[in-house]
């Protein structure tokens, strides 16, 4: 059976998720141990900082109490209260839970882009084991290289990854609306603490051209060194404010760092080029009025915000048309998992008729032994025909009728008919 | 109607259908033309392209005589403009300003008819066709600097009023929009100014005298004052760019208004397209 235990943000708290993750990642967790196991055939352990998964597939159903135990047991998380912390789902739920993981559906920011390469990682994290391990078999493989599909289909027919949907790309999207790439264009950063730091990533990794202003030489040196910039101290911002093309202003100062008397001074008619002023700091280091000078755009942390709103209604429009897809993989899925759950009775049922064929077919040329032994051939092809064809079509429709999902009583009829319990239970032995 | 009637009607409804396609990417808050909605717009060209053939095929001249062909042949080259310009991924929002545009033009001809004027010219052949084609050119060119401005101006009032709604993003960058404009515009001046200097040139071989009161000069020479004006908006202090956007709005406002006086007062007499 198909199950899921695990935590997400929706359940447990952050120092809670952090110590699972903190516990996957120095590889304190066994899946092997979990292997070892009677029960359980396949596993999967996914771990991000917003969730820790384990993906089992077991032979009939297990206690809730038994899947808390095969969960990670990081120090400092009282064992007493993880249940509470804990999601169990089964069957078709844990399904349907992992193609919403992978399409971003189920994550803090929706729409997010990084959870598809992290449910990846984790797959593949498996499946290099598997050689040794066997973690991975044919149901938990096509469970995730399905929902990486899924995911997949969802980032590319929906609209569900559009748009900046935190302060640094909602930041750089306004900085694109006017410069379009921004490769080699001058940014200016202003503070040198941890918004600060966020900007000049975001700078670097737009190929921008970096100046580093801060209080001190040295703190701006810091900051600069995370890269390739250019560094200065507060008075020189005037200068760099003539020949910027973006300013990120980030920095703790109680007043304003740059006001209007400051820009008029080094721009008497405002730049001959758009200027965009970002100020991410709090309390605001841009004087208001800064806004008002001619080509300046100037944009604090509400307005950043604006965009991010902006961002997350037309994702949030965008999720129904994402669960159709999550919804029709999930069909798929099922008609697969269910059509795997027929073939030890077909097997069953066909291993029972050849015995039952071979042993009459000995029977009767126990007593026609004036047949030549082309004859003899004959009739053991015969019947080896025969037998074929009856069962072809009862192989046909029970596949059929378990891929549609209604296949249940039919399977059972076939057991009962055909006398096939104590075969699949040896079989299943 | 004829086979150039029916191409052109397949045009106009390709260019209909681009139109629709478009403003439904706009509606659905997308950021950019769908791919739909471009094979729409280079469908609604090649139509187009198609009719202008036939009509050269079957009349034995080009479509630069008279005022349905002309009209045509001027929205067929603005298409092929719009074509060039979304090469570059960023600058096909145009369409949202040239597809209606070219679309006017083109019901303009259907209705008017596209045939030969029957007028006769003294100014023909090869170095005539030049002539036309190249100002159609640039006035192809100042409609792709008009569509260019006018969404620098949207944009540039979105993000300074801080409205990031639908238009603010599906409308491309400011600095894409300037230079597609700047281009445009430089194109633009540089084909009439050829233009114009091969009209010239012929009325002083053959005519000896050059009449600033034909009413083609005057548009002509309005036009060319029009591109000087918007180029050289864009120089100078601050707000060069937002400068040159407002300049070719207007100047192809004022062309506009310029042929509509000049139909208005050669209706009577005057050959004037």
């Amino acid at each position: 059976m198909l199950t899921l235990a695990g935590l997400s943000h929706h359940t447990a708290p952050v120092d809670v998720r952090e110590r699972f993750a903190a516990e996957v990642q120095a590889g304190r967790h066994s899946l092997a141990e979990l292997l070892a196991l009677d029960h359980v055939r396949e596993a999967v352990l996914l771990s991000t900082c917003n969730r820790t998964e384990l993906y089992v597939v077991t032979d009939g159903a297990v206690d809730d109490e038994s899947l808390i135990a095969m969960l990670p047991k990081p120090p400092g998380v009282d064992g007493q209260s993880l249940p509470r912390f804990v999601y169990i789902r089964r069957g078709r739920d844990v399904v349907k839970h992992l193609f919403r993981v992978v399409s971003s559906l189920d994550s803090m920011i929706l729409g997010e882009p990084q959870i598809q390469g992290q449910v990846r990682s984790a797959y593949e994290s498996a499946i290099k084991l598997q050689r040794e391990q066997r973690l991975v078999g044919p149901v938990l493989s096509r469970l995730f290289e399905s929902a990486l599909r899924v995911g997949s289909r969802v980032r590319s027919e929906t609209r569900l990854g559009d748009g900046a949907a935190s302060i640094p790309s909602a930041a750089v999207e306004l900085a694109k609306k006017i410069f379009g790439a921004l490769n080699g264009r001058h940014a200016v950063i202003v503070g040198s603490g941890e918004m600060s730091e966020i900007a000049f990533d975001c700078m670097r990794q737009e190929n921008a051209r970096i100046s580093v202003v801060s209080r001190s030489e040295e703190s701006a040196r810091r900051l600069a060194a995370r890269g390739t910039a250019a560094v200065h101290t507060l008075p020189h911002l005037p200068e760099l404010l003539a020949n910027a093309d973006i300013v990120i202003a980030a920095t703790s100062a109680p007043h304003n760092v740059i006001t209007v008397e400051m820009v008029r001074r080094v721009l008497p008619k405002g730049p001959k080029q758009p200027l965009l002023i970002v100020d991410i700091a709090l309390p605001r280091d841009v004087e208001t009025e800064v806004g008002e000078t001619p080509n300046v755009f100037l944009y604090n942390l509400d307005d950043l915000h604006q965009v991010i709103e902006g961002t997350m209604e037309r994702r949030r429009a965008e999720v129904p048309f994402a669960e159709g897809i999550i919804d029709s993989g999930v069909e798929e899925f099922q008609a697969w998992h269910n059509a795997l759950e027929v073939v030890p009775l077909i097997r069953a049922l066909r291993q029972r008729s050849e015995q039952i064929r071979a042993t009459e077919v000995e029977r009767a040329l126990r007593s026609l032994r004036h047949l030549s032994d082309s004859d003899r051939a004959a009739v053991d092809i015969l019947t080896k025909q025969l037998l074929a064809k009856l069962l072809h079509q009862p192989t046909v429709r029970l596949r059929e009728a378990v891929a549609a999902g209604d296949g249940a009583g039919i399977v059972n009829a076939a057991r009962y008919l055909f006398e096939l319990e104590s075969q699949l239970e040896n079989d299943a032995g | 109607m004829s086979m150039i009637g029916i191409l052109h009607a397949l045009a106009l409804a390709t260019y209909v259908l681009a139109g629709a396609l478009i403003a439904s990417s706009l509606a659905a808050g997308s950021r950019e033309v769908s791919r739909p909605a471009l094979l729409a717009i280079v469908a609604a060209v090649l139509a187009h392209g198609a009719a202008l053939a036939a009509y050269t095929a079957g009349y034995g001249e080009l479509p630069l005589v008279g005022l349905a062909a002309s009209i045509s042949t001027l929205a067929f080259l603005i298409g092929v403009g719009l074509l060039i310009s979304a090469l570059l991924r960023q600058a096909r929002p145009l369409a949202v300003v040239l597809i209606p545009l070219i679309g006017m033009l083109v019901l303009a001809a259907l209705v008017l008819g596209v045939r030969p004027s029957g007028d006769e010219f003294e100014f023909r052949g090869a170095w005539f066709s030049l002539h036309v084609v190249t100002a159609f050119v640039a006035y192809a060119g100042l409609a792709i600097a008009f569509s260019a401005g006018l969404l620098y101006l949207l944009q540039f009032r979105a993000l300074k009023e801080k409205n990031f709604g639908r238009a603010f993003r599906f409308l491309p960058p400011l600095e894409t929009l300037d230079a597609v404009g700047q281009r445009a515009l430089v194109l633009g001046l540089g084909a009439l100014s050829f233009a114009l200097l091969l009209g010239w040139a012929w009325t002083v071989r053959f005519r000896a005298s050059l009449t600033l009161r034909n009413p083609e000069v005057i548009w002509g020479v309005v036009t060319w004052l029009v591109f000087v004006s918007a180029l050289v908006a864009r120089r100078g202090g601050a707000g060069g760019d937002r400068r040159g956007a407002s300049a070719a709005v207007a100047g192809f406002m004022v062309v506009v208004l310029a042929y509509v006086v000049l139909r208005v007062m050669t209706a009577s007499g005057g050959l004037f397209l």
